[in-house]
């Protein structure tokens, strides 16, 4: 019984401290929608107050009249929408090439996408951006990837270089190895090519993992800043991050600023709490093989 | 070489994600190295100048003192951020109330851009109307300048950088802990262990490759960081917080000095590459993580 009273004791205590700092992580966001509600006057007054006294919605309609915040937008969902969908599918048809079929070259090919693990994408920015700029035939670029810009401040190029993901493609296999290898068998005996087994047997099976994998890819996409900011030259081919960027650049007023940063978070808050049960469980579950 | 049952097939399933591959990550860190030893402006000369890129980088002050932050950043992010990590995910494996609730809370930060959490932070660390230091002032304490502060700049991107990360490296925790028998921990009760001897003694050794795992990425990360300080202080005040990504991204495509640029690249990829395997070498010690 004294046990008993001693671990429930304990287990308040813990509580309660873990809910002290869930607070003091949180409160950030809380702060900056409270924030973006709040007057001018308000929000540079000297005494802080956490609520406004009357929520000023306007904020958020000043906020995006200026600069082509409806562009940005748009710009983000089809690089988003677009590479989320086309990195699945090429991760998904590699992992299940280096899991389950035997072809020359296999390992090596394989090795050398891990060794991509280690490299942080910051390394590779510069290179990459003279690549694209001289792809030959692109942009008006002639055979030799001479004379025109290539990719650079395109949607191509903003989105190409996302497809591939190392990353991705381990986790792919590693999940494709799982299934067990008679069902392979058993297909090929009823006259199934690879493709086929592919199709309709592994891709409607693995729902969970592409819908892990696919929201590590959206939120990857829609928060990527280095590679936007290398390849973007225009204002109108900016996403959301570039653009907060430059409208802090410009804007002095904080309410406008936290109403701005409020709605380019919404999308990804939105989708993390519709699927945190996947996302965290799917890391869970497949995140981590030994 | 032979030819194999799924030559063909294997290799048209691997070929789009391997061209990508290719071309945006396997030619431009080859390219980095060559460009290392070149004087390439991006426009107008390339030409092969030795090791003179690399003397260089070892008589400006300017690197000299990005390296010097980047060391201190990883090392103020890195260590926190497991030990914090690993305490939330002990705490939080227990069965306690509101656990779901807090794990989503500690996790938040992770989800949304770094872009967004800068302009955040940015309004958290303003010296005259920030929450912090309305904050600091009703307790009493004297206000700071922070991010205006070159003794306290770097530190202050720690802090954002661990509020950011540590939701991330919890998760991974959580699903290491999964793998440590559960009869260990009953074992250890009939023996009357304490909770702080059953932490010590069978969590923290049993969970060992999970922390050798993050280990490796966040060095990766942590030695890459750039975002952050482009948005937030643009490596000021007077190179206080400049890092190496930093400095590379400065060097290319602000003054066009590709070459110069590409022997920072060189030299961090040399130093993540080395730590790498000084991280397989000591922190693997007989388990094997994939």
């Amino acid at each position: 019984m004294i046990v008993i009273r001693r671990t429930l004791v304990t287990k308040m205590i813990l509580l309660i401290v873990l809910s002290f700092f869930a607070f003091l992580v949180v409160m950030p966001f809380v702060l900056m929608i409270t924030g973006s509600l709040k007057t001018v006057s308000e929000i540079n007054a000297s005494s802080f107050s956490v609520f406004p006294e009357v929520p000023q919605f306007s904020n958020y309609i000043k906020a995006f009249q200026r600069r082509l915040w409806g562009r940005w937008f748009l710009n983000s969902v089809y690089v988003t929408l677009t590479t989320t969908l086309v990195s699945l599918l090429l991760n998904s048809m590699a992992g299940y090439a280096f899991a389950r079929l035997d072809f020359n070259g296999r390992k090596i090919l394989f090795y050398t996408i891990l060794l991509a693990l280690m490299v942080p994408e910051q390394l590779t920015i510069l290179p990459r951006f003279i690549v694209l700029r001289s792809l030959p035939l692109a942009g008006g670029n002639n055979i030799l990837g001479q004379g025109g810009s290539g990719l650079v401040n395109s949607y191509a190029g903003l989105m190409v270089p996302l497809f591939a993901g190392a990353f991705g493609i381990f986790l792919c296999r590693q999940f494709f190895l799982n299934f067990p290898k008679s069902l392979d068998d058993a297909a090929e005996i009823d006259g199934c090519g690879a493709a086929r087994i592919f199709l309709q047997i592994y891709i409607p099976n693995s729902q969970a993992l592409l819908m892990s994998l696919g929201i590590l890819k959206a939120t990857f996409a829609w928060n990527d800043y280095m590679w936007p900011l290398t390849i973007v030259q225009s204002e109108r081919m900016m996403t959301v991050q570039l653009g907060l960027a430059l409208f802090r650049d410009e804007t002095i007023s904080w309410e406008t600023l936290l109403a701005a940063t409020t709605v380019v978070m919404a999308p990804l808050i939105l989708l993390f709490f519709v699927t945190q049960k996947r996302v965290v469980g799917g890391l869970v579950t497949t995140g981590m093989k030994e | 070489m032979g030819i194999k049952k799924h030559d063909g097939i294997g290799h048209l399933m691997v070929l789009p994600t391997y061209l990508v591959y290719f071309l945006f990550i396997f030619i431009p860190v080859v390219m980095t190295i060559w460009l290392g030893f070149t004087n390439n402006d991006l426009f107008t000369r390339s030409e092969f100048v030795g090791l003179a890129n690399f003397v260089r980088l070892f008589g400006d002050a300017v690197f000299l003192k990005a390296l010097k932050n980047t060391a201190i950043y990883s090392l103020g992010t890195i260590i926190p951020q497991i030990v914090l990590a690993l305490l939330l995910a002990n705490s939080l494996n227990q069965r306690i109330p509101g656990r779901k609730t807090l794990r989503l809370a500690f996790y938040l930060p992770y989800v949304v851009s770094m872009v967004s959490v800068s302009m955040l932070w940015l309004w958290i660390y303003e010296p005259a109307t920030g929450v912090l230091n309305q904050t600091m002032r009703s307790l009493g304490l004297p206000a700071m300048r922070w991010l205006y502060d070159q003794d306290l700049a770097l530190a202050s991107l720690i802090i954002m950088g661990v509020w950011k990360m540590t939701g991330y490296n919890m998760v991974i925790y959580l699903a290491g802990l999964q793998q440590i028998p559960a009869h260990l921990y009953e074992a250890a009760d009939m023996d009357g262990a304490s909770a702080l001897s059953k932490f010590s003694r069978i969590t923290v050794p049993l969970v060992q490759p999970t922390t050798f795992f993050l280990f490796v990425i966040n060095t990766i990360q942590s030695f890459s960081v750039f975002e952050q300080v482009n948005i937030m202080t643009e490596g000021g005040p007077n190179n206080a917080t400049t890092t190496i990504v930093h400095q590379l991204y400065t060097r290319g495509f602000e003054e066009f000095q590709m070459g110069y640029a590409s022997s920072m690249g060189v030299f961090l990829l040399g130093l993540i590459f080395v730590l790498t395997v000084l991280n397989f070498r000591y922190g693997r010690q007989g388990y094997d993580l994939m």
